[in-house]
């Protein structure tokens, strides 16, 4: 089992370095000079000299292999470079940003495991029946609609409307909640039909009805049974959505001016900040390649098959 | 015959079957009985309604079909046809254990062996977990397994065919049941491995003196183990009665048929496969006359209309489902 | 043809709703500018906001457009922009999948892990990325929406090519000296397509929700040509006032991706029996109720 996890996080780590280049070699192709840039935003009229100077100091003259290892030793040690549009640095910029989409992640995603098993089990435990087609209807409009709408509903009925939460910001737990069920709708219903279609499956696998035969009521075979059998799919459709919660975070956190990396990223893109936008990059990368590492050690220990390879 | 009275008796059940397809009858009107520490054999091909003769009153049927039960089936002197659903829970996997024919797909993959058989202890003999995880143990060395406080801590699919299927029957006998429904225990298995189950099975079933059923194609396995023979086609008992008689002078066309189709020691090599002709009806309605009418060379134009119910032959020990054969038979007897 | 009759075929097995919803959503968009009462750009300052009236069905935006017209408009773009972004993954995809799934080997093992890298990432991280780098622009979001969602049909081919190669008759053309280009062409590719396009009307809704997020971000389609997810966020500071301009777009986007992800939902294969339903039962025990009857 250990050599199966060491093998994925070298893996990981090729992974890694593989997104590092990848992330550099964005930039270096980008259209337009980037001393170019960033002496127009120093001052509207800078001469040939000073766009000269600027590539100096920026070390744009030197070979590409050492730029990439000066690049990427400054991106361990966090200093990833200046923003061209606001001229900060991008590294605290990131780094004051990143709780707040942690925080819009972590809230999204107890939603959803929390809708996703509550509405999974109750349909496989009543199926065809009311909760299995409320959860089932929930889950295909949570499917359906954009989260950008969502959040606009909520914002309409519970902020605007009925004035119970605040529009937008964040200030306090009241501020929280309708951004996490944005983020986490979607999540939610489509994890909660990976629980209710791996669970029904699980109970028409022949060990269910051997469970049956040994006098077990329905509850006591889908907890026992039927639920360690879909572990391994639920971690791994677990960590896809994380994934794309991430990524929801681009549209959610400006829905509700929350300053996090989503925001930043979208603010990088629209005015084509390119050392946010490779920062941002690199973060969101970084961070899919630990989930999916995370994801395949989750799998490896809810899997026996797996769990005993290599030992 | 059997000493004690019957633990199970079954009289003239019929089991009808709803699938979204079609409706049909894999069990009409049949009846039988088994005492305690008596073998059961029913045999017949696959689709003759032996499994679902067994398992449907039982409430064990696969998803996506209906079954409406009649008739009677009185186990330990209560009716199973028609109990309510609780009930019938409490009978399964404690009075009533059940061996499953693939042992392969039969147990969890995701769960230790340890606990696939001490819940059926703690469920139905009341123990903690940690007395029941005792009890496993115990099945296990039971079932003969070697070296079974590591196969304990294993799971399925590293276990062989034969160790998964002396698993399965642990399961079955956890709570020492009255009655033990085999299904083909060793159907999915090598054949060296076949006669061990068999005689294990024969072994725990004299230690626990617990009415047996075991459902079968294989004639070998019934001349080893059972007492009585039931013997099924299309859903219908043909022939029932004492396992020496019936194999050594069958009464009924289609068991003649079956056990003049078993290879023997003197037949020589690539000589013609004895089998019966033509194929069994598929399925479906009741038939109004005799269901082995179309393959039977005995054959008369009443058979086609009239439905011979099981009746005693010469030997009053046989019951069997063939007037005209017995009427003959009685006849040479009488000249 | 013989896989647009499988395809047909196919569609008629589906749930009524969703083909009827898909069904107006493309004649909608086809036939758009023969189908809206006004023209969908024109502002007029002095009908601004207004209520449903007789003249303007769904009543006019802060600018006076009228509603119903773009959202009728809106439709034509997402159809557009929904099939250019699948004949283009399509094409890359299927290209790729089906070459993995006839040469297997190294070439199967390399391609197969790029594809691998790009099902890891979620698909909108990848255009974002593409967008940033290349910047905002009609073209730009379809090849960026395009680059993001080539792997999955990669891999969908890949998985029928596999499969096709594996049955006899591939074996049986290749033992008489069939061509490759001919195995590849006249069977693999065929075959493949029609499996893959069956797979594409699930993932059209996706990419139709992709096109109205990125246009949400002001990353997509770009004003005036309208768009559900921009006349979203184009309403979203009148919220207040008129809830219905931001309510009409996200219920048409909405409807049509329900559509799709039940038509997704019906190409699934159910592996699951279903219990029998009550009416089938009844008609069930009927049957077995006259045969007793008959016995008797």
């Amino acid at each position: 089992m250990l050599s199966l996890v060491s093998r994925r996080v070298r893996n990981s780590l090729v992974l890694l370095v593989l997104a590092t280049l990848l992330c550099f070699t964005l930039v270096v192709s980008a259209p337009g000079n980037i001393a170019v840039l960033i002496a127009e935003l120093r001052s509207p009229n800078a001469s040939f000299a000073d766009i000269q100077k600027i590539e100096e100091e920026l070390g744009l003259n030197d070979p590409i292999p050492v730029r990439y290892a000066g690049w990427l030793t400054g991106a361990l040690t966090g200093n990833l470079g200046i923003s061209y549009k606001t001229g900060e640095e991008v590294g605290p910029a990131l780094a004051s940003r990143i709780p707040v989409t942690a925080m819009l992640v972590a809230g999204g995603g107890t939603v959803a495991l929390l809708l996703s098993l509550v509405f999974g089990f109750a349909g496989a435990m009543w199926p065809r029946h009311w909760p299995d087609v409320a959860g089932r209807g929930v889950a295909l409009l949570g499917a359906s609609m954009p989260s950008f709408f969502v959040g606009a509903l909520l914002i309409y009925a519970f902020a605007v409307e009925l004035r119970l939460v605040p529009t937008f910001g964040l200030a306090g737990p009241s501020s929280w909640i309708l951004p996490w069920i944005t983020i986490g709708l979607l999540p939610a219903a489509v994890l909660s039909r990976v629980v209710r279609v791996g669970l029904e499956e699980a109970m028409a696998r022949p060990f269910a009805l051997t469970a049956v035969a040994k006098g077990l009521n329905r509850r006591a075979i889908l907890f026992r049974d039927a639920l360690p059998n879909i572990a391994p799919t639920y971690i791994n459709a677990l960590g896809a959505q994380t994934g794309v919660m991430v990524v929801g975070a681009v549209v959610v956190e400006p829905l509700f001016a929350w300053h996090g990396v989503g925001d930043l990223f979208l603010t990088g893109i629209r005015f084509r900040d390119f050392m946010v936008v490779q920062a941002c990059l690199l973060i969101f990368i970084s961070f899919f390649i630990l989930l999916n590492l995370l994801v395949d050690i989750g799998m490896i220990f809810t899997d026996p098959k797996l769990r005993r390879q290599g030992s | 015959m059997s000493t004690s009275s019957p633990i199970l008796t079954v009289r003239d059940l019929c089991i009808d079957l709803f699938t979204a397809r079609s409706a049909l009858r894999p069990v009409d009107q049949v009846s039988y009985s088994v005492a305690a520490g008596e073998t059961l054999a029913i045999v017949g091909e696959s689709g003759s309604g032996k499994t679902v003769l067994n398992f449907a009153p039982l409430g064990l049927m696969p998803l996506g079909v209906s079954i409406h039960v009649s008739g009677s089936i009185r186990f330990d002197d209560k009716e199973l046809v028609g109990m309510n659903d609780e009930a019938l829970r409490k009978l399964r996997g404690g009075s009533i254990g059940v061996i499953f024919q693939d042992p392969m797909s039969a147990l969890n993959p995701a769960r230790t062996i340890r606990r696939q058989i001490a819940e059926v202890a703690e469920l139905h003999l009341s123990l903690t977990s940690t007395q029941a995880e005792a009890r496993a143990l115990d099945l296990l060395k039971m079932v003969r397994m070697s070296d079974p406080e590591a196969r304990l801590r294993q799971y399925p699919h590293e276990l062989s065919g034969g160790l998964r299927q002396r698993v399965m029957i642990a399961i079955a006998i956890a709570a020492e049941p009255k009655l033990l429904i085999a299904d083909e225990p060793t159907t999915a298995l090598d054949v060296t491995v076949q006669a061990q189950i068999i005689s294990l099975l024969k072994d725990l079933q004299k230690r626990l003196n617990m009415a047996m059923v075991l459902i079968t194609h294989d004639m070998g396995v019934v001349a080893g183990i059972a007492s009585r023979l039931a013997v099924m086609y299309a859903g219908r008992v043909m022939e029932y009665g004492p396992v020496q008689t019936v194999l050594t002078a069958p009464r009924h066309p289609y068991t003649m048929g079956l056990i003049d189709a078993i290879p023997r020691a003197e037949d020589l090599p690539g000589s013609a496969f004895r089998g019966l002709p033509g194929m069994p009806p598929v399925l479906g309605p009741p038939i109004p006359g005799c269901a082995f009418v179309e393959r039977c060379r005995h054959a008369v134009a009443t058979c086609e209309t009239t439905r011979p119910l099981l009746a005693p032959t010469a030997d009053r020990h046989v019951l069997a489902a063939c007037p005209i054969v017995n009427r003959s038979s009685e006849a040479l007897h009488a000249g | 043809m013989k896989f647009l009759r499988a395809f047909l075929s196919t569609l008629a097995g589906m749930p009524k709703v969703a083909v009827g919803a898909v069904a107006i959503f493309l004649f909608l968009g086809i036939f758009a500018p023969w189908l809206t009462p006004h023209d969908p750009n024109a502002q007029d300052l002095l009908q601004a906001n207004q209520d449903m009236s007789i003249s303007h069905w769904l009543g006019t935006d802060h600018l006076g457009r009228d509603t119903l017209s773009r959202l009728i408009a809106a439709a034509r773009t997402s159809v557009v922009g929904m099939s250019l972004v699948l004949i283009l993954a399509l094409s890359v995809g299927v290209t790729i999948g089906t070459i993995a799934g006839y040469r297997r080997g190294w070439v199967e093992e390399g391609l197969m892990r790029i594809v691998d890298v790009g099902l890891a990432m979620p698909s909108l991280i990848v255009a974002l990325a593409v967008i940033g780098i290349f910047g905002t622009g009609y073209w730009n979001m379809i090849l960026a929406l395009a680059l993001a969602w080539w792997p999955g049909s990669a891999r969908i081919s890949r998985a029928v090519a596999v499969n096709v190669m594996n049955r006899p008759h591939i074996e049986s053309l290749r033992v008489l000296g069939a061509s490759p280009l001919r195995i590849y062409f006249k069977h693999l590719l065929p075959t493949t397509l029609g499996a893959v396009l069956v797979y594409a009307t699930a993932d059209a809704g996706a990419v139709a929700l992709a096109i109205a997020t990125l246009s949400f971000l002001g990353l997509g389609i770009q004003p005036p040509t309208p768009e559900w997810g921009q006349m979203l966020v184009d309403a979203l500071p009148y919220l207040e006032a008129s809830p219905r301009q931001v309510i009409l777009p996200g219920l048409a986007l909405t409807a049509v991706v329900i559509g799709f992800n039940l038509l997704g939902e019906a190409v699934a294969l159910n592996r699951v029996p279903t219990p029998l339903s009550a009416k089938i039962l009844r008609k069930r025990q009927l049957t077995a109720a006259l045969w007793t009857r008959e016995a008797a």
